[in-house]
């Protein structure tokens, strides 16, 4: 048979056999919606960022003209126990969310993914062992041993929490960006630029990188996600920030106690959290799901 | 109803809706097959046959998919009708065998089972039955040891193999129209012929009409009786294989077989290609499709497409404006 | 089969034997010293060291590691200092409270996510599928304690449900409606983030499954749809379930605690802040160690049940 007739047009081709097939999701474009997301992360980090000068009150003043008031002109979300305007303890305790968040990412990432990396790239000794040690703390649960030491490790600080859910975050983000860089150092266009020449660090940096980085992003997102849910968790054991100091999770911990005479602390703070969260998920999945070459348009 | 006829398939046509437009896979596709008949249907890859295939069992996707067009299996309309009405006939009067045994077998499945599933739903044998019914199928088709390889995964048996069990599969259940759909292209060589001649013996035996479609026309040219020939979704020649084989009138006819090369060339003989490529299906022109690569194009083929015409032998159909010579014509001469 | 399942068996003994190490150290590194804490007022450095020989913390770390390793091989894991019951009897308290609010929400999310990732699948795109999907990201995005104080607040509080509250747990023996009821708020929370990662896994391997040629021939075979969806589609994807389920249930023997806190429920999560707060440090060793050799079993047995149904994953 004419070797011609195999050298169809790719795209024909490809565009005829995926529609022999039901393929209903089409290739996301990020959409509207994205942006909305982004744009409320970004009213986040700047009311965290620019807390003092927005015109927001102190979060740690008491008027007492206003206990466990309802939303109204004086306190936009009302107050709690203490007199409190929750509005502005929101806005300052997003500091504690959005630091944690970012800053155990920041070890997480920093150490775990050029391990991760060179580990999966390197293959040998290297692997064998580091990847060894990782999973031996990934068969430990990590949230017991987050509790344990920062129970002990007094007093607590925001920069001792960070350092804490930081390295205990390594494990996992080391085995994520491995795997995705074995995915990919196992492909045939990276063996075939080793075998033209180019320098382990040029596949790392043209090669490897930018297929990681759709990747990496989506679970860089996830996690800041699950760090910020982790502080409101270990808010309710009682070991995140120090009170009076607000936080997200230390607020609605606080209104447990209230929870009949005012509804108001365990709403808006969980609303602010729940919609970062939101935002944050939905911008981690769009990200992976954007760049999913696989997936076929329809 | 000409009882005669096992299929009659009338302007068939077959849409995709994708995101870059509509993608007419298979445009006015016509023709009929006869009882005990094999007909193979030739085309490149691209050039809709599979498509084709699957529309006409009714097997194409549930969405993003327009047909129009009449097929009638043994009087039955496949076309307009809902999923389950085509159900009735899938399986017993018409049955497809799939070009990947690897990928058309369910890998977590049992061989046996897939084998039974057909005869205890479709025919509603008991247990028993069925698994005697599927081992003697598993014997028909040549498998050794049929009460061993029962109970075997897909994974475990050769391409040959795995095929074989494709094929008693869709026969378990007797069915009339066999539409195989490159039966042999994914196997090899050595074992291409084996499963030809299978599916040869098999249609004595069952009395079936089989529907060959394949891009290799050494295969066709032995074992069919008609052949259509496609192109980028329509049909450019449709005759008997001889016809088609020493008479053809449509130029791409000549270039596909030209093309093949031929055992008995002498060594080195330069592969004949057609020149160009296939069209882009999203963005077909108003003349013949052939036409851009076509040595014999005039401007009425650039800018009209040609309809099927009689030649002279009946059955015998082309679409070309400027067609070869025939070659009854010069001989009668 | 038999040297697959060898291998995992002596990787599981690797890894309990590395943990027990761990769960050992880790207790030790930490600051504070049991010593001060047991004697409270009556502290003083003569004290402390009859007291450290007295429960044999002046001998090595070793020392002290291979003597506890080997009672907890014979089920002995030790008398805790501070309430003087042994390790061993609060953790069997303690423990079938977790197993049984883990066995509920894992029943109910299965039997809600199987059926709709299903009907997802199957038209996919559709409404209910869109609103699905909606739905599993919005729950997704709100972490479990919220949850628990906002249904604490409505049903408990605003609607003043009976048994379902704070500190309201009884066991199953004692009273089995009033149980059922007191571990309902638990179960149903940690059941929602189940069933959030059950339907979106399950409905992306079934899409995906549905689109393999292995089912268009089943559907040419003329068998119905719902055949196809359970028989044919349902097993291979169900590997990726079973993959999640494993992950998932490891993850909440050890971290559902924080809703056991909430409520009081004495479940083993609970048993475990209070000795963290208390500095008993024989009963946290004790927990740690019972929780992680735990959370490896369920893998394990997950990768074994896997291998049951996908056995091409032992062949390779």
């Amino acid at each position: 048979m004419s070797e011609f007739i195999q050298e169809t047009e790719m795209a024909q081709e490809a565009l005829l056999e995926a529609s022999m097939v039901e393929r209903p999701e089409k290739n996301q474009p990020l959409g509207p919606m994205f942006w909305i997301c982004v744009g409320w992360l970004a009213l986040n980090i700047i009311g965290a960022i620019f807390a003092n000068v927005l015109p927001v009150q102190n979060p740690l003043n008491q008027d007492y003209n206003f206990i466990n008031s309802g939303p109204s002109l004086h306190h936009i979300f009302g107050t709690d126990d203490l007199g409190r305007d929750i509005f502005a303890r929101i806005v300052y305790g997003s500091r504690v969310s959005i630091a944690v968040g970012a800053g155990s990412m920041l070890i997480g990432f920093g150490i775990g993914a050029p391990l991760g990396m060179l580990a999966a790239y390197r293959r040998g000794r290297f692997d064998t062992f580091v990847t060894t040690v990782m999973y031996v703390f990934l068969a430990f649960p990590a949230i017991i041993a987050v509790i344990a030491v920062l129970s002990f490790w007094t007093p607590r600080s925001m920069f001792k929490i960070i350092v804490v859910i930081g390295f205990a975050s390594v494990p996992l983000v080391y085995r994520v960006i491995r795997t995705a860089t074995l995915a990919i150092a196992t492909k045939d266009y990276v063996i075939a630029a080793k075998v033209q020449g180019a320098t382990d660090r040029r596949i790392l940096m043209k090669e490897l990188l930018p297929n990681i980085a759709p990747i990496g992003i989506s679970f860089l997102l996830i996690g800041v996600a699950t760090v910020v849910t982790l502080e409101g968790a270990l808010a309710f054991l009682g070991l995140s920030v120090n009170p009076p100091t607000p936080s997200w999770g230390n607020m609605i911990n606080e209104s447990r106690t209230i929870l009949a005479e005012n509804p108001w602390l365990v709403l808006f703070p969980s609303l602010a959290l729940c919609l970062f969260l939101l935002c944050l998920n939905f911008i981690g999945d769009r990200v992976r799901s954007h760049f999913d070459v696989t997936e076929v348009k329809l | 109803m000409n009882p005669d006829k096992l299929l009659v398939v009338k302007d068939l046509a077959t849409t995709f809706n994708t995101s870059a437009g509509p993608l007419p896979a298979v445009g006015g596709v016509s023709f009929d097959l006869n009882k005990n008949e094999t007909l193979g249907i030739v085309g490149e890859s691209g050039s809709g046959k599979t498509v084709l295939a699957r529309t006409i069992m009714g097997l194409q996707p549930r969405t993003n998919v327009a047909v129009t067009g009449s097929v009638l299996l043994n009087g039955h309309e496949m076309v307009g009708v809902s999923e389950a009405e085509k159900r009735k006939y899938w399986g017993t009067e018409v049955a497809m065998v799939f070009q990947d045994p690897m990928t058309s077998l369910n890998p977590v499945m049992r061989i046996g089972k897939q084998i039974d599933e057909t005869l205890r739903v479709r025919l509603g044998m008991s247990k028993d039955a069925a698994k005697a019914r599927a081992i003697e199928l598993l014997e028909l088709v040549g498998i050794p040891s049929p009460t061993q390889r029962y109970g075997a995964f897909p994974g475990q048996l050769s391409g040959g193999m795995r095929q074989r069990v494709v094929i008693a599969t869709a026969l378990a259940c007797s069915p009339k129209l066999l539409m195989a759909d490159e039966p042999t292209t994914g196997l090899d060589v050595t074992i291409q012929a084996q499963i030809l001649n299978l599916l040869e013996d098999l249609k004595e035996q069952f009395h079936m009409s089989v529907v060959l479609i394949t891009h290799d026309l050494g295969v066709v040219a032995t074992r069919t009786s008609r052949i259509v020939v496609m192109y980028a979704g329509r049909v450019v020649e449709i005759g008997t294989t001889r016809e088609v084989f020493t008479n053809h009138r449509m130029p791409y006819t000549r270039a596909l077989l030209e093309s093949s090369p031929k055992v008995s060339n002498p060594s080195h003989t330069r592969l004949v290609t057609i020149p160009g490529r296939p069209p882009n299906l999203l963005k077909l022109s108003l003349g013949c499709s052939f036409a851009p690569r076509c040595a014999y194009a005039t401007n009425q083929c650039h800018q009209q497409r040609p309809e099927l015409q009689s030649a002279e032998e009946p059955g015998h159909s082309f679409a070309c404006w400027n067609p070869l010579p025939s070659k009854r014509e010069a001989a009668t001469r | 089969m038999l040297k697959y399942v060898i291998r995992r068996l002596v990787m599981l003994i690797g890894i309990i034997f590395v943990i027990s190490v761990g769960s050992f150290y880790l207790i030790h590194l930490l600051p504070g010293d049991p010593a001060a804490v047991i004697l409270g007022t009556g502290d003083s450095p003569s004290n402390r060291a009859k007291l450290y020989k007295l429960l044999g913390l002046n001998k090595s770390i070793f020392d002290q590691y291979f003597i506890w390793i080997r009672n907890v091989v014979r089920g002995n894991l030790g008398i805790s200092f501070i309430s003087q019951t042994s390790v061993a009897s609060t953790i069997r308290a303690a423990l079938p409270i977790d197993l049984e609010i883990m066995g509920l929400s894992q029943i109910v999310a299965f039997a809600v996510a199987i059926p709709l990732a299903m009907r997802s699948a199957r038209k996919p795109d559709g409404l209910v599928d869109r609103l699905l999907g909606a739905t599993s990201f919005t729950l997704l995005s709100i972490p479990p304690f919220i949850i628990i104080v906002l249904l604490v607040l409505f049903i408990s509080i605003k609607m003043g449900v009976p048994n379902i509250g704070v500190a309201s747990y009884v066991s199953f023996g004692t009273d089995w409606i009033v149980n059922l009821e007191s571990l309902a708020l638990p179960a149903f929370t940690l059941a929602i983030g189940s069933f959030v990662v059950y339907y979106r896994v399950l409905r992306s391997d079934m899409i995906a499954t549905l689109q393999e040629e292995f089912i268009t021939m089943a559907r040419s075979k003329g068998i119905s749809q719902r055949r196809i969806m359970w028989r044919h589609a349902f097993r291979p994807s169900s590997v990726a379930l079973l993959g999640a389920a494993g992950v998932n249930i490891g993850g909440l023997l050890a971290g559902g605690f924080v809703v056991q806190y909430l409520l009081a429920i004495p479940g083993l999560g609970y048993t475990l802040i209070a000795a963290i707060n208390d500095s008993d440090y024989l009963l946290v060793q004790g927990i740690v160690l019972v929780v992680s050799v735990g959370v490896v079993l369920i893998n394990f047995f997950f990768d074994f049940v896997i291998n049951i149904v996908d056995p091409r994953i032992s062949r390779e």
